[in-house]
């Protein structure tokens, strides 16, 4: 263990403390986030889950949508399912269908990772995901849902 | 690991703080000394990434899309694994150089109580008259040519005769999507008939249950509906809030060939003039997976009869009209269906219409179906009640006439990629013995 080492684990201490929700929020909230370059503050409820359901495919402005998702397991993947009433075998048989039928290109983007969401998010400046509230990174751009913002009475991600 | 690390941030933080002789100040400004270096390293890393991702064709810029592995299922990272090296992505093994390709295919086995074969489906076997088959082999590829513009391809090897094989370009598609109120699509299609066209194409792993219904089935293989055609077909979202409409508009060639599925060994070559297919369909906010819509289709038919083999013309049964004459086909189409929560209640209604040109003879053929099943972890049991309803008279569909009954059965996923069925079907007939079908089937998709 180098001093470089140390170092870095005290700089993503302070990092993790900075970036601590706040009080309101509730731990099993989960935000969707979008690129910062991405002029969206709001989103309805079924707007997102036709964005998430592949049948809204561009944004207000033409952009076309890029879905950002975490794999089977994770708590994002649990509150996606909720939100299109889906098993995990009905999202993947449906996904794979969307693409058969020309709705979508591919299945959205899976990633393993809050780190690898941040960077999708930077390739894909029209992507939008969905991270647990307390782990949204500095870049991520939390929108609203239903004028809502994640530990508001209310939010319906979670 | 983690914790062998904090251990060792913490033992240097203990003995510095029993160190004397270390001055406070000298610590924090080497610690920020680290944090600059740090913090250039990671400007660096991502120059470099940026400079690499340049260098990249945009489509192999995606940032490691992750296949869900057949036998172990991907976990939340955190929860299980760190995340791959940002040197060794994972590669999106369904992308060659920019193209998306997937496959599919079915190996069935099916036996009837009758000697007698059928093409399509309420008793049938396409291609060899042995017991086993191997359905649609489909190839299909996308491209984006651009961020609104993409090509769409299905390549289909379709079992003829005694294990021939034939391709069809069953879809061959420039997409255009303007946006989400219009999406424009140029080439050969599916035509938006209903529901069922639309939902589950070519692909058998697609379905629950083993065949398709057989209204609608592939015209190619002896179904009623014009199922295909070359054309341009634009749909897009109509705003009207949580009511969720959609518009389908058509125009095209559907010229279509449909094998007798009694077997006979006659085709009906029905020179379709050029189609007309209009269709609004809702999906309520409130009632997810609810949907709920019709269309309506209309085009020009003759009732030429052709020999399969040879391919020379047959005259058409005493008392109905020539092969010249043509006919006005249109098709009313109804349908409510309910995909969520396991559950999957398909309900179409049709009503075919074939009347004379300059004739009052006209021949309605109502059909429908009902499809129920849910989802009980990776078994899918399903039942099926499906009605078809065509005039004696009617020299179209003569060998359609009446015919109805249940099919149940079950679908078991054994992975993410492989799917078994199994379907007994019941069958009856007007003017012949009622049919018992079993049919196995593995389908899957690559």
């Amino acid at each position: 263990m180098g001093v470089k080492s140390t170092a870095t684990l005290l700089v993503l201490g302070l990092a993790t403390l900075s970036l601590a929700p706040p009080a309101t929020a509730q731990a099993d909230d989960v935000a969707v986030v979008v690129s910062s370059r991405n002029p969206a503050t709001n989103i309805s409820l079924g707007e997102l889950r036709k964005m998430f359901a592949g049948t809204k495919r561009s944004w207000p402005g033409g952009q076309p949508v890029k879905l950002v998702t975490r794999g089977p397991g994770c708590p994002e993947r649990l509150v996606l399912l909720k939100l299109l009433a889906m098993s995990e075998i009905e999202y993947k048989q449906y996904w794979t269908g969307q693409v058969f039928r020309g709705e979508a290109d591919a299945e959205p983007l899976t990633v393993p990772s809050v780190g690898m969401q941040k960077e999708a998010l930077t390739v894909f400046p029209w992507a939008i995901s969905l991270v647990n509230v307390r782990e949204v990174k500095p870049g991520m751009k939390v929108i609203k849902v239903d004028s809502l913002l994640p530990g508001a009475s209310g939010y319906p991600l979670h | 690991m983690h914790c062998a690390q904090l251990a060792l941030l913490l033992v240097p933080a203990f003995s510095w703080a029993q160190n004397a002789s270390c001055s406070e100040q000298e610590t924090i400004a080497q610690l920020v000394q680290q944090m600059k270096q740090l913090q250039q390293q990671d400007r660096d890393l991502q120059e470099r990434v940026k400079i690499l991702e340049a260098k990249q064709p945009q489509a192999s810029t995606l940032p490691d899309a992750v296949p869900a592995s057949p036998t172990a299922p991907q976990q939340c990272a955190e929860e299980t694994a760190p995340p791959p090296a940002p040197e060794a992505p994972a590669h999106d093994w369904h992308e060659v150089r920019g193209i998306q390709w997937r496959g599919f295919g079915e190996v069935d086995y099916q036996v009837l109580n009758q000697r007698q074969p059928e093409t399509g489906t309420g008793g049938f076997v396409p291609g060899s008259a042995g017991n086993f088959y191997t359905g649609d082999f489909g190839l299909f590829l996308t491209s984006r040519l651009t961020n609104k513009a993409s090509v769409l391809s299905e390549i289909v090897f379709e079992e003829g005769d005694a294990q021939s094989y034939k391709v069809d370009l069953r879809r061959m598609l420039l997409k255009y999507d303007y946006n989400d109120h219009l999406k424009m699509s140029f080439g050969r299609y599916q035509t938006n008939i209903g529901y069922y066209n639309w939902a589950f194409r070519s692909a058998a792993w697609l379905q629950t249950t083993a065949d398709r219904p057989l209204v609608m089935e592939y015209a190619s293989n002896g179904g009623l509906l014009p199922t295909q055609a070359i054309g341009v077909s634009v749909t897009g979202a109509i705003p009207s809030g949580k009511l969720g409409l959609n518009y389908v508009a058509e125009y095209g060639s559907s010229d279509t060939i449909r094998p007798d599925i009694s077997g006979d060994g006659l085709l009906t070559d029905e020179n379709n003039g050029n189609q007309t297919n209009v269709g609004l369909f809702a999906r309520p906010d409130e009632l997810r997976g609810l949907q709920i819509g019709g269309s309506y289709y209309h085009d020009q038919i003759s009732n030429n009869v052709l020999n399969a083999l040879s391919g020379a013309q047959v005259a058409p049964p005493p008392g109905t009209p020539g092969a010249s004459a043509r006919y006005g086909q249109t098709i009313v189409n109804a349908y409510a269906v309910y995909v969520a929560h396991g559950i999957e209640f398909l309900n179409e209604g049709f009503l075919i219409r074939h009347a004379l040109v300059g004739s009052s003879l006209r021949f309605d053929t109502p059909a429908f179906y009902s499809q129920f099943s849910k989802q009980f972890g990776p078994v899918r049991p399903f039942f099926r009640y499906q009605y078809v309803n065509a005039s004696p008279n009617n020299g179209i569909y003569d060998d359609i006439g009446l015919r109805f009954g249940p099919s149940f059965g079950a679908r078991y996923d054994l992975n993410d990629y492989i799917a078994f069925k199994a379907q007994l079907d019941h069958t009856v007939r007007r003017g012949e013995p009622d049919l018992n079908g079993l049919q196995l089937q593995l389908a899957f998709t690559f």
